[in-house]
Parts: structure tokens; C-alpha cells; sequence
């Protein structure tokens, strides 16, 4: 009832002013045409200063006075578009693992609670063209948060707990990046201006991410984080004279590194073929329209006019497009674009926007026609003066921070433009005539020679978008990743390549007669993980299916037992516990991935091996052969020559997880009669994980055969 | 005491002896407020740093507003002031308010009709839906499409815009401070005589913006529902962009009542930050604002969400990936603990030191962010602390739903350590400084806290608040307000077939304008 009451009094007072409201209007009111508006002040604003040290590092400092904080910001040379095309997001993963990794002597972790408790940030940061370090601190802090800065800058650990962190981070996004239909929208639109491959329009897949590893974030750091490539800029509450004596005390003495190849015209461009192109997802009603094409890049002479056009065609308020499209049609909320540019490669010539899913021809047709219009109607006086008043009294928010201005000259040092480019900018916008810009709009806007995507729900667009021309599809699904792909290709059956190759395999290891008479083994093993002190581990294997591994910690021997009833782990102050049974089967499939067994029944027809294609590994060229049937599928690489195994491949359960596991097999040695691998190099999805080195193998051991039973439970103190 | 607490305390010394810089007394200095006659606030803060200043218009009236069956009214009016006034957008303006009239009395005529639960004549509904759009064609006449937009970018208004949100309705732009009375002319007379033309293009702007960010956009789906779920009574379970059939019928009538209701003076705040000397200003401002009529105060009695005492849950079968969402019940802003739930929050999540980053990203490895938080959907009004996780592939809500529950526990059970508390307070003080920097954001924070506690004053205020808070505090609250009978879950789940948009849309004839 409450709520009526509110209403009704709402009614009776909307009433009343509705009455009141014109009496006490002034009856003649101004016209904003007849408001004064006086010269702006000469504003100059105050440029950074620029130093050059000899070892090539530019270095910029700007004081700033008005509050009690030291800022600096970095631009270091090389980026994401320089990495290979098989780690894409290479530089994702560095740029986030450069500060969680942590330094030489200080982990991530150690940084986050020194920087946190002074309120200070030090992050790092990677984009197409460059990777950056930056730092906020509150002017006090400066010289603690400085040794950290110069610390990461210098000494990066890239520790590979982070490294797992980071990757799945980039798993989760790759999973997710079908979800949202802005984000499809723009990354598909971006691959058909530039083309699938161009490193500006690539993303990181399973694979990709998955293929980058702790060295690789390590060679990144040491070809490209040199002071020659460096441009620090530096804003705040400090003296410049004081501020510049730090920084040459820090870096003077930093060698320079080499030099860096010029890469400007080495990205190739290949925009899609004009036409329609449409990406079908059922739960949208609006479909997002991008119709795109190869942009320029600034220092094209053409950029100047190019900004007016843009102003003017598909700016703000004003422009025709959304005067056309939203104010008079009421099609779109957004719906805006222009003829993109940037400073190192081509921007994207794009027009966007997004309409009910029932009105997504209409819309297409009524851009066509607002681009057609350019050449019945060209933009006018009115409007060209109307555009460029815009950009030009709207020029001052260009310079009104200090920090703003700093960005600036930083953006121009790293591209080389000059460092009074701006001025220059304002100078050119002023001089662009009608006529000029109309000249790019005919120039580089031509409605058939865009590709036009839309992501929308197809059953209920108003016509087919066939109607306007062929249509292409785009298929988003998400390549799996690596070892889920190797499920539906893996083979089930034996071919005779594959039993040949593995007979090979048995005999080069010692021969069937000799590997069927294993019926146990003893071996202990040195197990390193990538951090932390070698693991001395004793392990006993009856086959098929028992196991019994002893671990020695610093706090006491851990125990595994696995037998065909269950599997156990016992430690001294933990007790003993049951392992559920995914560990449990995943410790069956290590047993049954093991060479001696799999080799024990190269003739059994419960196992099948297929031989495949050639894979190089090293410089071995080898053969592949997929094993499955009794055992879970593992793919062996075998050198023909030697028969031996080089590599395998399989899938694995971590306490984090499915995993892709390759395992590098070498240093083979004889043993009473088999020879066998001494080193096993494992890696889990692409990453370096630990290093197995064989000590000492027996064969039938004599065994306990309480050994996999029960272990008893152990007292223990807890550490 | 540890090294790095003991480093921290000394950091605080040195922090306190900076921030005399940044008090209120050095802002007392640079700080004008009036109250003019009709009940209006004028907030000027001189930043002299570039010929540039900035403004904020606060309405303290958001879509908790709308009135029953016209949700996402307060929003279509944000809209419509973009629309111009009676001298700006317009050829006629006694012609074209002629020619409006028609279009109100013929739209009330078709949705008469359209709305007949019996008796509708379908003959009859076409012909009053031409006859509407008919009168739209001819008010169409007298417009200067965007002029008032267009205005403000030729004079070189940046970043311009404008939000609605549950609580309050803003406006926001920066000019080169030679137009600081053109400015004032134009956001007065805005408010002055603001005309709804072209309404009925601008609601099915309005209708896409709702396709965009909440029919098309499974978190914006998981939000509406969640809302809706999480508030059985109070007007915080409606949506602020509206229900689609309350788009699809409100009227320039309705739009033209919600604004004389709410924007009243006395409900409006006007901040102006930058380059700007009182002396000169202030008469200026007093002279264009001072025009607004005044009138009394809307009646705000609504309905008290009532307590909630069984958990409630929102599942949506989505093609999306999982994320977990959920709130708990808390008193509004003015509440004494609001200080205890910003040190609640900062300790769950901010930044890679935050309770929830360490458990569930570093450690558990089961989510790629986590956090915690306050104020949705709002603040005004008593609102919810709510905590979401996105899993990691292979991860379930559930697991992240407990792992946010273990640190929950963490809260209610232990103490946090000295060196968190320090951690927070610290950080509090660093982050004020921060907002600081900008004229944008120091004219929304003095407009915000201005309405919100009649006193810009209380923004500095925020880290004495923040320092008095204490492990007891926290340990109390989280007690309190973090128990299973007061908590609304919202999830996403992965379904192939989930999230289908049909044909939703009304009826043909409901469509509006096309």
C-alpha cells in the first residue's frame, strides 16, 4: 500500500509544478549564441625533460608537484607481434610472469606483500609493439620502490609456479572468449582487416600457449630488455636535478645490448575478401555489426583530413552515421567508426554497431546507403567546420596533465615521430578543407571493398544476409587442446608399420624372450623438480599392477603403495591416507606407460600399435607410434635406425588438473640384458616440470610381499 | 611484531606528515559550496593546473525511482536530456509542442487499445498506430536532430555522458574553461525546459542498449536475475535499463512526470572542478541555476526489503563458462560498519595480497580472479556484500563456492593479522591521494559525497572511518552478515543448448517506432 501512497502524492505534485513551472521561467531568456566567449589563455604546457645515456636509454622526466607521488612508466622495444606463430601469447604470459616470477632474490609473493603494505604498485605489462614495467609509489617510498623496479627490470626469475598460474589463466580466457558477443565481434573483425595470421590479429590457442616455456620467457627478457631499447618516463613530486643523478647512478653503468632489426614492412596484411561473413549464436537478440577494412597509419599525410573525415562521417553527436542510423532510425544504440589509424601499422578501417536481431539487414542496408551518400552528398562546409571546432577546442585535453604530455612524447620517441608532433597535429587539422576530406572519404572508404561480419542470432534476422550477397561462415569453435585433439585421431587398431616398428623397439631393447622374463624391478630413481633439492625415490614395480615407492623428505620418507585394491600414501605427522581413485588409476597408467611393460607385449593383440607420420626430435628424424588397447593411449617417437625411443607423449592427471605430458627419453644403458633410459625429461603442457635420473635398475628382486599391503600408520612429530 | 609490521608502522608515520597536503584543510581553501534559494548545491574546487574544468550533476533520484510498471523510466530521461530544450534542437518550438501534444494523445489512444485484455479491435490498432506515427512524422518536422550534442562537441566537450544508475542519475562532461557559462547556460537550461522529442526513436535506443548489455550478455542475464532474486520487496530487484514490456509502453507523458517529480533543486548537486575562481564563477552559476523552479520534495517512502531468512538461488543454463556469484544482506552506506565492510573488502580483494587471490587463484589454483565487494546493486539503500569467482577449465562453482566459504569462515573465526589491518588502512590513505589527481574525478567524488552526507568534507573523513576499524570489528560484521539464511547464489552453468533468445520481442504493433 505503501507504494500507492508514494505514487498518487508523485501525481498530485507533478500536477502542481506542471502549473507553477512556466509562470516562474524568466521571460526572456538567453540564447546561447549570445553568450560571450572569451580567448582561451596561452597555455603552454611543460614539456618533459629528455636525457640520452650512452648506453642508448631515454629518459624522460617530468615534475609534477600537485600531490606527493613518484610515477614511472616504461617502453621497451618488442612485442607480441614479434613472437613466433607457434607460442602466440608469448608475451601475455611473459608480460604477467616478469612480476609474479619475482627476482633472483625476492619471489613474486615477497614483492606483492613489500609493495602492498606501502601502497605501491610495480606491474608489468605487454602489447603488440612493446612490453612495459611501471611503477606508483608515494613520494617517500621512492627509493625502496625503485630497488624493487630495477631489480625486475634486471634480474626476472620467471618462476615456474607462476608460469602454471598465468597459463591457465590464458586457458580460462581462451575457453571463455566465446562467451561474449562484443568480444567475438571484435577479434573476428580485426583477423578479417588484417588477415587470420597477421601477428596484429592472432590469438593465443591451447597449443600456443601451452608451446611457451620457462626459457622462452627467459630468452624474450634477454634479447629484448636491454637500455637501448628502453624509454623510461618518470612523473612526479621530485627534482629533476636530483631525480637525474638517481637514474644515471642506476643505469650508466647497464651495457648496452645489440641492436635490434627494423621490422616495420615485415607484417604482411591480408584483409579478407569483401563480402558477408556471419557468425551464428542463438542466445543474442541483437546482432553486433562490424563492416571493416585496412586502415593507415599515421604518419600517412592523409591522417590529417582522415581525422576530420572521421569526425564528421562517424564521430560523435554529429556525425552522419549516428544521426542517420540512431538519432533518425532509432536502429542502434552504438553504432559509430572511421578510417582507424596508428602509429607503428595500419589501424582498422571499421564502421560497428549493434541492432535488434530482426532489423540486422535493415541496418547493413542503411550504412551502405549512408556510404553512398558520400559521393551524392559530399560533407559539407557546415559540417567540416563543425568537425573540426570539435577536435580543435577539444585540443587542450591533449596537454591538461603533465602525465598526458609525458605519454605523448613517450608514444613519438618510440615510434620516432617528432617530438613537436602535436603541435603539428593542431597545425594540419586547421588547414583541412572540405574538400580534403572528402577526397580520403572516396579515397579509402569504398562500400564494396569492405568485409562485412555480423554475430547475431540467424533465424531471426529480418531477411537472409544472403539476400545481399554471398555469405561466408566463420567457424569459432575453440581448437582443444593438444592432448583432448589426440582423442579422436588416436588410432584403434595395429597396422603392420606400427607392429613392425614395435617388435623393432623390443628387440633394440634387449629382445622379447629377455623383457617377457621381468617380472619386477627395483630402481632408484633422483627425481628433480624444477625448483627445490633433488628427491632420492625407491621404487618397486611388480607387474601388472603393484607398485610401492619410497620418497625421502626432509621431514621423513613418504610412502606410496598402489595395489589392485586400492592405493595408499602414509607421512610421518600426516598419518596415512586412502587415495582416491583418479590417483589411483592414474598411478595404474604410470605403471602401464612403462617401456618394459608396453614392450613385454608388443605381440599381445589386446595392445594395438599404430605407426604414424614423421616428427623430428632433436635433429632425429622419428617415426611415431601410437599404443592403446589394453593401455591408455601414449605415443612413442622411434629413431628407425636405432629403434629406440626418443620421446613420449600421453596423457596425464596432475594435482592441477589434465595435463599434456611429453617425456624425453636418452642416456640408454645396458642392465643385465635390457637397455633402457637412464634420463627422463618430463614436461607438462609444454613446460619443463622435472628430470627422472635412473641410478641403479634390478630386475626380480627379491620382495617383500607385504610390501603392498597396507602400510602401517607411522608416528611422527609434525614440522 | 614482524620486520615488514614494524616497517609498515613507520610508513604510516610518514604517510600521516605527507597527507597534511591532501586534508581538508588545504581543500577548505579551494573549496566553495553554496546552497542557492531553491534548494540547489553549487560545489566549486579550484585546480588551476590547465585551462580546462570539469563538471558533475548529480540527480539524487535513479531508477529505485521508476514508477511501478515503468521500470527504466530514470534512465529514458537521462536520454531524453540530450534531446534539447526549447530553444535548442528545434525550428517551431510552439509548433513542434503543438505537433508533441498530438503524439502523447495519439500514443495514449493505441496503447489503450493495444492493451485490451478483451474486446481488442486489430483493425482499430492499426489504424490508431498509423494515426501515432502519423503525428510522430509531423513533430519530426521541427527538429534539429542532436543540436544540443552537437553544441557541446563544437565547443569541444569531452568525454561527455551521462549514467543512471539505482541510486542517482548523473551528468558529466569537461569544456575549456572559456566556456564555463556557456556550460552553465546549457546544464541549466537543460533542467529548465527539457522537451521529449523524438521520444519513441530514443526508447528503442534505449531497447537495444537492454539487447546489448543484458539480453545478449549471459553475465547481464545471471545480473537481472540475481537482482530480482536477491530483493523481494525493495525496488532493487527491478532492473534500472527497464523490463522490455515496460519499454514498450511508457510514454514522453511519463518520462516528462518523472522528471518533475524528481529533479527537483533541492535533489541536485553540481560539482565544477578545474580552472576556475569562485569569484567570477559562483555569481555566474547562482545566475543559470538559480532559474530552476522549486518545488517540494518528492514523497520517498518505499518499501523496506524485509529480512531474509532461507538461501536463494538463480541457476542459469548457459553457452557461456561457469562463474559464481553471491550475496549477502547489509545496511545501507550510512550505516556505523560501512567503514568495516570497505576494510572487508580491500582485505578479500584487492590486489595479488587478497585473501580470496591467494586461496583460490595462487594456491587452489581453481579460479583465474576472485573478489568481493559492496553496493550491489546500490548503496542508498540496505544492499548486498557479494563475492564471485570465475573457475578455471576443469573447476566447478561448487569448488569455488567453498573455497570462498573457507576464507569466509577465516574471517568469522580468526583475527586478521596487524600487519592486513595496516595493509588496509595504508592503502586507503594512498588510494585517496589518487583520486585526487583529476578534475573528473574530484567533481564526482565532492558531487557524491556532497549528496550523499550533505558534506563534501566526509570524502577525506573516509580513512579516519577506515583507521578506527579493528580485528573485533571485522570478525563481528562478517559474523553478522555472512551466514547461509541471508545469502543469494547466482550461477552460470556451461549448457550447449543454454541461454536460446527466441522471439522475445512483444507482439507486432508493440514494437514502438521502427
Amino acid at each position: 500500500m505503501k507504494m500507492k501512497r508514494t505514487m498518487l502524492v508523485a501525481l498530485v505534485l507533478a500536477a502542481a509544478v506542471m502549473l507553477t513551472c512556466l509562470p516562474q521561467s524568466p521571460a526572456q531568456a538567453v540564447s546561447w549564441q549570445q553568450i560571450p566567449i572569451p580567448p582561451l589563455p596561452v597555455f603552454k604546457p611543460q614539456q618533459p625533460k629528455r636525457i640520452e645515456l650512452p648506453n642508448g636509454m631515454v629518459i624522460f622526466l617530468q615534475e609534477d608537484h600537485e600531490l606527493p607521488l613518484i610515477d614511472g612508466t616504461t617502453r621497451i622495444r618488442g612485442g607480441s607481434h614479434h613472437e613466433p606463430a607457434s607460442k602466440v601469447g608469448l608475451v601475455d604470459l611473459y608480460s604477467e610472469v616478469w612480476r609474479t616470477g619475482g627476482t633472483k632474490t625476492q619471489t613474486g609473493d615477497q614483492l606483492d606483500d613489500f609493495l602492498e603494505v606501502h601502497a605501491a604498485k610495480v606491474e608489468t605489462g605487454g602489447g603488440p609493439d612493446s612490453t612495459s614495467i611501471n611503477w606508483s609509489c608515494l613520494k617517500g617510498d621512492f627509493d625502496d620502490v625503485f630497488k624493487v623496479f630495477v631489480d625486475l627490470l634486471q634480474n626476472p626469475e620467471f618462476r615456474p609456479d607462476k608460469i602454471e598460474i598465468a597459463q591457465k589463466g590464458m586457458y580460462d580466457a581462451i575457453s571463455r572468449r566465446n562467451d561474449q558477443v562484443g568480444e567475438i565481434a571484435q577479434r573476428e573483425a580485426i583477423k578479417l582487416a588484417y588477415g587470420a595470421d597477421n601477428p596484429y590479429a592472432r590469438v593465443p590457442e591451447y597449443a600456443t600457449a601451452a608451446a611457451v616455456t620457462r626459457q622462452d620467457l627467459i630468452d624474450w627478457h634477454g634479447t629484448y630488455v636491454h637500455p637501448n631499447n628502453i624509454i623510461l618516463g618518470v612523473s612526479g613530486d621530485f627534482d629533476a636535478t636530483a631525480m637525474e643523478a638517481k637514474l644515471r647512478a642506476a643505469f650508466d653503468s647497464w651495457p648496452k645490448g645489440p641492436t635490434l632489426p627494423q621490422d616495420k614492412d615485415e607484417v604482411q596484411y591480408h584483409p579478407a575478401p569483401p563480402g558477408y561473413y556471419v557468425i551464428s549464436k542463438e542466445d543474442v537478440n541483437q546482432s553486433t555489426i562490424h563492416m571493416v577494412g585496412l586502415g593507415i597509419r599515421r604518419d600517412n599525410p592523409d591522417y590529417y583530413a582522415v581525422s576530420v573525415f572521421n569526425e564528421a562521417f562517424g564521430g560523435g553527436f554529429s556525425s552522419r552515421l549516428f544521426n542517420d542510423i540512431r538519432t533518425k532510425r532509432g536502429l542502434a544504440y552504438n553504432v559509430g567508426g572511421g578510417i582507424g589509424a596508428n602509429f607503428g601499422h595500419p589501424g582498422i578501417l571499421q564502421i560497428e554497431m549493434g541492432t535488434k536481431s530482426q532489423s540486422t539487414v535493415e541496418a547493413v542496408q542503411a550504412v551502405d546507403e549512408d556510404i553512398e551518400n558520400l559521393a551524392k552528398n559530399p560533407i559539407t562546409e557546415e559540417e567540416i567546420k563543425h568537425a573540426k571546432d570539435a577536435i580543435l577546442n577539444a585540443f587542450i585535453f591533449r596537454l591538461d596533465s603533465p602525465d598526458k604530455i609525458l605519454a605523448e612524447r613517450i608514444t613519438y620517441e618510440f615510434y620516432g615521430y617528432p617530438a613537436d608532433w602535436l603541435d603539428k597535429y593542431e597545425a594540419e587539422i586547421k588547414k583541412v578543407a572540405a574538400a580534403d576530406a572528402n577526397r580520403v572519404g572516396m579515397k579509402y572508404l569504398h562500400r564494396d571493398q569492405l568485409a562485412t561480419l555480423v554475430v547475431g542470432n540467424t533465424k531471426e534476422f529480418d531477411k537472409p544476409l544472403s539476400s545481399l550477397g554471398p555469405v561466408k561462415e566463420i567457424d569459432i569453435t575453440i581448437p582443444p587442446p593438444p592432448g583432448e585433439q589426440g582423442q579422436e585421431a588416436k588410432p584403434t587398431a595395429s597396422n603392420p608399420e606400427g607392429k613392425a616398428l614395435a617388435e623393432k623397439v623390443a628387440a633394440a631393447m634387449g629382445g622379447l624372450p629377455k623383457l617377457q622374463s621381468v617380472k619386477s624391478l627395483h630402481a632408484n630413481v633422483t627425481e628433480s623438480e624444477a625448483q627445490g633439492p633433488p628427491t632420492p625415490l625407491d621404487v618397486t614395480i611388480a607387474f601388472p599392477d603393484r607398485m610401492h615407492v619410497k620418497v625421502q623428505t626432509p621431514n621423513g620418507d613418504l610412502t606410496i603403495v598402489l595395489s589392485p585394491d586400492a592405493a595408499y600414501m602414509s607421512m610421518p605427522g600426516m598419518g596415512l591416507r586412502s587415495l582416491p581413485p583418479a590417483q589411483k588409476n592414474e598411478m595404474l597408467d604410470e605403471l602401464h606407460h612403462d617401456l618394459i611393460y608396453i614392450a613385454q607385449h608388443v605381440n599381445d593383440p589386446a595392445f594395438t600399435f599404430s605407426a604414424g607420420g614423421n616428427e623430428k626430435v632433436g635433429d632425429v628424424q622419428t617415426t611415431t607410434l601410437d599404443i592403446g588397447g589394453a593401455v591408455p593411449w601414449v605415443r612413442w617417437y622411434v629413431d628407425p635406425q636405432s629403434g629406440r625411443i626418443l620421446r613420449e607423449d600421453y596423457k596425464g592427471l596432475g594435482q592441477s588438473g589434465p595435463f599434456h605430458g611429453e617425456t624425453d627419453l636418452s642416456d640408454w644403458r645396458a642392465v643385465d640384458g635390457l637397455t633402457l633410459p637412464f634420463l627422463h625429461k618430463n614436461k607438462q603442457n609444454g613446460q619443463e616440470t622435472s628430470t627422472s635420473e635412473f641410478k641403479q635398475v634390478q630386475f626380480n628382486p627379491p620382495i617383500d610381499p607385504k610390501l603392498f599391503e597396507k602400510p602401517a600408520e607411522k608416528a611422527g612429530t609434525t614440522p | 611484531m614482524t620486520h615488514r609490521a614494524l616497517k609498515a608502522a613507520a610508513f604510516l608515520l610518514l604517510l600521516s606528515a605527507l597527507a597534511v597536503a591532501q586534508d581538508v584543510a588545504s581543500f577548505e581553501k579551494r573549496i566553495t559550496v553554496k546552497k542557492l534559494p531553491n534548494g540547489l548545491t553549487i560545489l566549486i574546487c579550484q585546480r588551476p593546473e590547465a585551462p580546462v574544468f570539469s563538471f558533475f550533476t548529480l540527480v539524487d533520484a535513479g531508477s529505485t525511482q521508476d514508477p511501478m510498471g515503468k521500470t527504466g523510466l530514470a534512465h529514458m530521461f537521462e536520454h531524453m536530456a540530450f534531446k534539447g530544450t526549447d530553444k535548442i534542437g528545434t525550428t517551431n518550438y510552439v509548433a513542434e509542442n503543438a505537433a508533441l501534444a498530438k503524439v502523447e494523445a495519439a500514443y495514449a489512444a493505441y496503447i489503450r487499445e493495444r492493451d485490451k485484455q478483451v474486446g481488442r479491435d486489430e483493425r482499430k490498432l492499426k489504424q490508431l498506430e498509423k494515426a501515432w506515427k502519423d503525428a510522430i512524422a509531423e513533430a519530426d518536422k521541427y527538429v534539429k536532430p542532436n543540436e544540443f550534442g552537437k553544441l557541446i562537441e563544437q565547443n569541444g566537450g569531452e568525454d561527455m555522458n551521462a549514467f543512471t544508475n539505482y541510486d542517482e542519475t548523473a551528468y558529466h562532461y569537461s569544456l575549456p574553461e572559456n566556456r564555463l557559462e556557456l556550460w552553465a547556460y546549457l546544464e541549466s537550461e537543460r533542467f529548465l525546459h527539457p522537451v521529449m522529442r523524438e521520444f519513441y526513436k530514443e526508447r528503442n535506443v534505449v531497447i537495444e542498449e537492454r539487447r546489448l548489455r543484458t539480453d545478449s550478455n549471459p553475465i547481464g542475464r545471471l545480473l537481472e536475475q540475481f537482482d530480482a532474486a536477491a530483493f523481494e520487496a525493495h525496488p532493487y530487484h527491478r532492473p534500472t535499463v527497464g523490463w522490455m514490456s515496460d519499454l514498450n509502453s511508457f510514454s514522453a507523458t511519463d518520462a516528462q512526470k518523472f522528471f518533475d517529480t524528481y529533479y527537483v533543486p533541492s535533489n541536485m548537486v553540481v560539482a565544477v572542478a578545474g580552472d576556475v575562481k569562485p569569484a567570477k564563477a559562483l555569481p555566474l552559476l547562482e545566475k543559470y541555476f538559480g532559474r530552476l523552479p522549486t518545488h517540494l520534495q518528492p514523497d520517498e517512502t518505499a518499501t523496506d526489503e524485509p529480512p531474509q531468512n532461507s538461501e536463494r538461488r538463480v541457476v542459469l543454463k548457459e553457452r557461456a563458462q561457469p562463474l559464481y556469484l553471491e550475496g549477502y544482506h547489509r545496511p545501507d552506506y550510512k550505516a556505523k560498519d560501512d567503514a568495516v565492510y570497505d576494510a572487508i573488502t580491500d582485505l578479500m580483494s584487492e590486489g595479488r595480497t587478497s585473501r580470496l587471490y591467494r586461496s583460490l587463484v595462487r594456491d587452489k589454483k581453481i579460479a583465474s580472479f576472485s573478489a568481493g565487494f559492496s553496493g550491489l546493486p546500490g548503496i542508498k539503500y540496505p544492499h548486498l556484500f557479494a563475492f564471485y569467482a570465475f573457475p578455471l577449465p576443469g573447476h566447478t562453482t561448487q569448488e569455488v563456492a567453498d573455497a570462498i566459504h573457507a576464507e569466509i569462515d577465516r574471517l568469522k573465526k580468526e583475527d586478521i593479522t596487524d600487519d592486513e589491518l595496516k595493509m588496509i588502512k595504508t592503502r586507503a590513505k594512498a588510494n585517496l591521494i589518487r583520486g585526487l589527481a583529476d578534475n573528473h574525478g574530484l567533481a564526482t567524488q565532492l558531487a557524491t559525497y556532497q549528496t550523499r552526507y550533505g558534506d563534501w568534507r566526509e570524502l577525506f573523513r573516509t580513512v579516519d572511518r577506515i583507521d578506527k576499524v579493528t580485528k573485533a570489528d571485522i570478525r563481528r560484521v562478517s559474523n553478522e552478515i555472512f551466514v547461509d539464511t541471508n545469502r543469494t547464489v547466482g550461477v552460470i552453468e556451461t549448457s550447449p543448448g543454454g541461454g536460446k533468445q527466441s522471439a522475445t520481442e512483444p507482439p507486432a504493433g508493440q514494437g514502438g517506432a521502427q
